[in-house]
């Protein structure tokens, strides 16, 4: 089954959120948790990106390339990227797979390639 | 509000210290006491980010005020991120505003040097959003380089011009003493000569080694009085007159516009507001320079330039120490150093010093409003101080 990133869609107004909040920003619905999660898209386009030398520890990699990427619904997501040379507008298509290690812990996010 | 004065001020050297957290705290403190004259203190703010995580303390406020000796004053912490030291300043702000103290002492420290480089970069990296932005690997130097790359597509900033931030602030620096980088470096050592690429590589494209701050040790500290105090010592009377504070989004992929700073141009909008001054009255300024781009971009978004123009700005002279609006004169984050819990409190220390004209070869002639930019994750929380000197 294809892993998923999930969106938060307020039932009372429909705004979507990414990450999760407790209170919706558009409307401000005080009862908690008045949200569906909804799959995030995997098609985008590159806002912008860097290739980082000095990465914290936990990442035994030279370099590591992060972006910041409007998914095709209009949702912002941050994610590594895999391009060689990227360029501001380009079209990505991103895969979940695993993007950090610890001892006994792995996380899953975003990974985006060139489309 | 009672008017709230600035009575006396301490600093560290900002560099590796080798004693511990709660000293490097409690030292600038004894430099403030014994600059104002001052020892009643009624209640102390201690600002600082890494106790916890990078020293294995906690309540260190609770160690400070007891290795002052001033039990049984009252002693809070205040772990703010990177804006810890401003808005420990704005907690003993209010609590003299209010009528509540007279006497408050604001002291703030960072050790994290006792860690090593990976680990000090993963410390201020848990500041960004656990779930959207951390698990990735972003860092705050991966944000500034995001955020450069728009900066140059959108208005045409350089690395020439990230270069030029980063010359002028480590010279800045080399005229203060309590700085950490006393190293001259030119536009031809960092940028142009064929070394250049060896002397400064990338640490996240398209920022170089040059363009960010060190990682230091120090301590920074100010004693904040009621007017009825201020008058009766023989200080020189500066007044903190506009404290501002805003926020924005904690991931930093949910702005609108990513270009905008909008917590820095919200915090000093209501600092310029309290104090009933515009940009254009300020006449020195400490921006939270932590990279490059940061002290061209926060230098439009408090109003000193419109939007775009900083570079230009720079490129002109207009913020080197001899211009028409120094920032930075202390070397900045860049040259003075981060020690990040006291980074506000000692942008604070030096435009005190500057207002009251004892900054010796780095003196601002004739400063008489001076302003901070205390820039707390990617902008995430900002705290804008303006401060006036009065006789």
């Amino acid at each position: 089954m294809a892993r998923e990133i999930y969106a938060y869609e307020c039932t009372e107004c429909g705004t979507l959120h990414y990450p999760f909040k407790m209170r919706c920003r558009n409307c401000g619905e005080l009862e908690p948790f008045k949200f569906k999660t909804v799959p995030l898209p995997k098609r985008g386009k590159l806002l912008t990106f860097t290739k980082v030398y000095n990465l914290p520890a936990a990442y035994e990699v030279a370099t590591l390339g992060i972006a910041i990427v409007e998914l095709e619904n209009g949702v912002r997501v941050t994610g590594q990227l895999e391009v060689d040379d990227p360029t501001i507008g380009m079209d990505l298509l991103g895969d979940v797979g695993v993007v950090r290690e610890e001892p006994y812990n792995r996380y899953w996010g975003f990974i985006f390639r060139a489309a | 509000m009672r008017d709230v004065y600035v009575a006396g001020i301490g600093i560290t050297s900002f560099t590796r210290l080798e004693y511990p957290l709660a000293e490097i705290a409690a030292f600038p403190a004894m430099l403030a006491m014994k600059d104002s004259g001052l020892t009643d203190i009624e209640q102390v703010y201690v600002a600082n980010m890494g106790a916890a995580r990078v020293n294995h303390q906690t309540a260190l406020a609770s160690a400070v005020v007891d290795s002052l000796s001033l039990t049984p004053a009252g002693a809070a912490s205040i772990e703010n991120g990177p804006a810890s030291g401003s808005a420990a300043i704005k907690e003993g702000f209010l609590a003299v505003a209010s009528g509540m103290h007279d006497i408050v002492l604001v002291t703030g420290a960072e050790r994290m040097r006792e860690v090593n480089n990976l680990e000090a970069t993963d410390f201020i990296a848990t500041l960004t959003h656990p779930l959207a932005e951390y698990i990735y690997g972003v860092t705050l130097p991966s944000h500034a380089a995001m955020f450069t790359r728009l900066y140059m597509e959108k208005y045409g900033v350089t690395e020439r011009h990230l270069a030029m931030v980063a010359v002028k602030n480590q010279n800045n620096a080399m005229l203060n003493e309590f700085a950490h980088l006393h190293q001259p470096i030119t536009i031809e050592g960092i940028l142009d000569s064929p070394e250049a690429m060896t002397n400064n590589p990338y640490v996240a494209e398209p920022l170089r080694f040059f363009d960010a701050c060190p990682v230091s040790d120090g301590g920074a500290a100010v004693i904040l009085v009621s007017e009825k105090v201020a008058k009766s010592i023989d200080r020189p009377l500066v007044r903190i007159a506009g404290v501002g504070q805003a926020t924005d989004t904690h991931a930093v992929h949910e702005r609108e516009n990513p270009t905008d700073l909008l917590a820095v141009r919200r915090a000093a909008e209501l600092s310029f507001g309290m104090a009933g001054l515009t940009p254009s009255d300020v006449d020195v300024a400490e921006l939270h320079d932590a990279f490059t781009i940061l002290e061209i971009a926060e230098s439009e978004e408090v109003g000193f330039f419109a939007k775009g123009e900083g570079h230009i700005a720079l490129e002109k002279g207009e913020t080197a120490l001899d211009g028409r609006l120094p920032i930075n004169p202390s070397g900045g984050l860049k040259g003075k150093g981060h020690p990040v819990g006291a980074t506000g409190v000692g942008q604070a220390h030096e435009i005190v010093h500057q207002l009251r004209g004892e900054a010796g070869a780095r003196q601002v002639a004739d400063a008489r409003v001076g302003f901070t930019c205390n820039f707390g994750g990617f902008g995430n929380n900002v705290i804008c101080l303006t401060f006036v000197r009065e006789n």
